[in-house]
């Protein structure tokens, strides 16, 4: 089995074509300004018409390097517990060194940055999860990494901190001192908690401040979710037999249609997975896919991105806090999006307690402790395999591992 | 009317920045193109770049009333206009679009926004002798592509960007070789951000049969000369 020599673009194989990308009427225009911050490559990623975007060689020796294919598992202790002879596969992208599926498209991004002379990338993370994905891929690669993380995960989420460190990232709690809009910030609420809405327009800025910066972005856009399909890509290869559900969780979107897309593709092509069921499972903090509304709205809750079509809650909903700090945002990718309203991919949202639980039975039956994110799709699974006919097929990706989020599992029962 | 292969069309907003600077505008334009693209001024043109969007704004009349003023046909004449301003007119705009001369009526957000309408689209232009037209992207699925080949349209229009006048670092070439082989040997025509003849020349050396010029003319409209001596140069990239 070898790491896959494509990327799968699903936009080539929609019922619809995805509506283009717009400005808003007032101020500049900002799909002029991504031209300045992001690298050239992934631009035209964005609007590719290949179906299949070949993999750069030294990508894919890193994608090696770092651990893929990575693990594709039957989940026997699972099944046992849940007693009715479905049969649970996972796909485990917390099998990669910064604990999660992020590092498939960080070490693109990173690379195209350096395509074009960057000597830093700059992001913005929430938990941490990206942050640390970027910070690893620049170590890698041999670029600086400039990571905004909000201020309330940057002081509760210290061992994400130091490990980005460690990879050689230089960490700022957002709102910072570093740029206009973080003072303001600080100014007018000297214990700022920081927001993820913020720290992209702090990113952004920074970008924009310096020579030699480009500003990379972690789910939701189009090449994001092109990246991550190498994880489907691998399953088409690895699955022993057709799913009857595909699980996966949702924040942005990108993991669960890096892992689904292939398979879906495949329908929409008529060329297998037939009887398959697509289940996007996302947290009841920020339930667009089942509560949202499908409009143009912007990706960054300062609206300094264009906006796009998309399942939104509107970019300005702050979601209540929750263990699942990556799952706290309030859109999803235009295409997911596009394939929940068009019935193409189901969507539930789960509640905090509940997930946790099923996580706790994963971590006792399966010896992996997943990350609550992943959790959501874990949840699914096992309320799938429940109601489902013996000799089913369930499918999930397990997104990472849980080791640093402490603070989720702090009050294990 | 076919459009000319190779040629190179010219995009004007009706009536900007009134109703007769235009009417020079397309005059003289109809001498140096071989096509026209005529936008129907809308308040919502959200296709496009700043630039155009601003003549949308500040054109003397809005709307049919705007593109009325004319009577085309010197040379093919495609109105464009945004169908969610229509999606209940679209016989009017149709008959309006006949009676004025022009061959078709492009309607960019058709496919993107409504594509429930597409027949309905397709029965208006027909009903009033006219050929339907379709704006696509670079990423437009395969699938849709061909079914739009085989209303056999006057031609398929690439939008090279996302949006009108706003360069982004694509690789429009490999784009337009792809589409190329979707849409057959029906006439495509690409624009959005084409200023030089080095362009012209790239975008017809990769396979488009036309394309039209928008943005980079906006500021040359007052002034006939300037106008027709761009278009000119343009041309100069034609094979
Ligand atoms: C482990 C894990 N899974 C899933 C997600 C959700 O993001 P997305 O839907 O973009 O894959 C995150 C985001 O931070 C994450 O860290």
């Amino acid at each position: 089995m070898n790491v896959p020599h494509y990327w799968y673009n699903i936009n080539v194989d929609l019922l619809r074509p995805l509506p283009p990308p717009i400005d808003p009427y007032e101020a500049d225009s900002r799909i002029a300004l991504l031209m300045r911050i992001l690298p050239s490559e992934l631009l035209d990623q964005e609007f590719t018409p290949l179906r299949y975007v070949p993999i750069p060689e030294e990508i894919r020796e890193l994608y090696e390097r770092m651990g893929r294919p990575t693990p594709f598992k039957r989940a026997y202790g699972l099944e046992r517990v849940l007693g009715n002879g479905v049969r649970i596969y996972y796909k485990f992208e917390g099998a990669l060194p910064a604990g999660s599926h992020k590092l498939n498209t960080a070490i693109p991004q990173v690379y195209y940055a350096i395509k074009d002379n960057a000597k830093e990338v700059v992001t913005e993370t929430g938990a941490g999860q990206w942050g640390l994905a970027v910070s690893l891929a620049a170590a890698l690669l041999g670029v600086k990494a400039t990571v905004f993380m909000t201020r309330n995960s940057y002081l509760n989420k210290t061992q994400r901190v130091l490990f980005m460190r460690t990879y050689g990232a230089d960490v700022y709690p957002s709102p910072s001192e570093l740029t206009k809009y973080g003072r303001e910030a600080i100014k007018a609420r000297p214990d700022h908690p920081g927001s993820l809405g913020l720290a992209i327009t702090e990113a952004i800025d920074f970008t924009l401040m310096g020579e030699g910066r480009k500003y990379i972005p972690g789910s939701v856009l189009g090449f994001v979710v092109l990246h991550q399909t190498v994880i489907g890509q691998e399953v088409l290869q690895q699955m022993p037999e057709e799913p009857d559900l595909v699980i996966g969780c949702v924040g942005g979107g990108s993991n669960f249609s890096g892992f689904s897309f292939p398979m879906i593709g495949a329908r929409l092509r008529n060329e297998g997975f037939e009887k398959t069921r697509f289940l996007a499972v996302e947290s009841k903090a920020a339930p667009k896919l089942t509560s949202g509304r499908y409009t143009y709205d912007f990706p960054d809750t300062g609206g300094l991105l264009p906006m796009v079509k998309m399942l939104t809650l509107g970019h300005d909903y702050v979601p209540p806090p929750t263990h699942a700090a990556g799952l706290r945002y309030h859109g999803a990718a235009p295409s997911l999006s596009m394939l929940v309203k068009e019935g193409v991919v189901e969507a539930r949202a789960y509640g905090q307690e509940e997930v946790m639980e099923a996580a706790r039975l994963f971590a006792r039956t399966e010896g992996i402790i997943p990350a609550p994110e992943s959790a959501h799709a874990i949840k699914a699974a096992i309320d799938e395999a429940r109601r489902m006919p013996k000799g089913s097929v369930i499918f999930f990706n397990l997104s990472g591992h849980g080791l640093l989020d402490v603070d989720a599992y702090g009050n294990t029962r | 009317m076919e459009i000319r292969k190779p040629g190179i069309g010219a995009y004007v907003t009706a009536t900007y920045p009134n109703k007769n600077d235009f009417l020079n505008a397309i005059r003289c334009l109809s001498e140096v193109s071989d096509f026209l693209e005529v936008g129907i001024p809308t308040n919502n043109p959200k296709y496009d770049g700043p630039v155009i969007r601003k003549t949308h704004f500040a054109s003397e009349l809005k709307g049919l009333d705007a593109v009325n003023v004319a009577k085309y046909g010197k040379v093919p004449t495609i109105l464009m206009g945004y169908v969610e301003d229509y999606v209940n007119n679209l016989e009017l705009v149709a008959k309006v679009a006949s009676e004025a001369g022009a061959s078709s009526v492009l309607f960019p957000d058709l496919l993107f926004e409504h594509l429930d309408k597409l027949e309905e689209y397709v029965m208006a232009m027909r009903n009033h002798s006219l050929r339907p037209t379709f704006f696509i992207s670079s990423n437009t699925p395969h699938r849709l592509v061909n079914v739009l080949v085989r209303y056999e349209p006057l031609f398929i229009y690439l939008g090279l960007y996302a949006a009108t006048g706003i360069k982004l670092p694509l690789y429009i070439e490999r784009n337009i070789k792809e589409v190329r082989k979707l849409v057959d040997n029906i006439t495509l025509i690409a624009g959005f951000a084409i200023n030089t003849p080095e362009m012209v020349k790239l975008v017809i050396g990769a396979g488009a049969d036309a394309v039209v010029v928008g943005t980079a003319l906006v500021d040359k409209l007052a002034n006939p000369m300037a106008c027709a001596e761009f278009m000119l140069s343009l041309r100069g990239g034609l094979p």
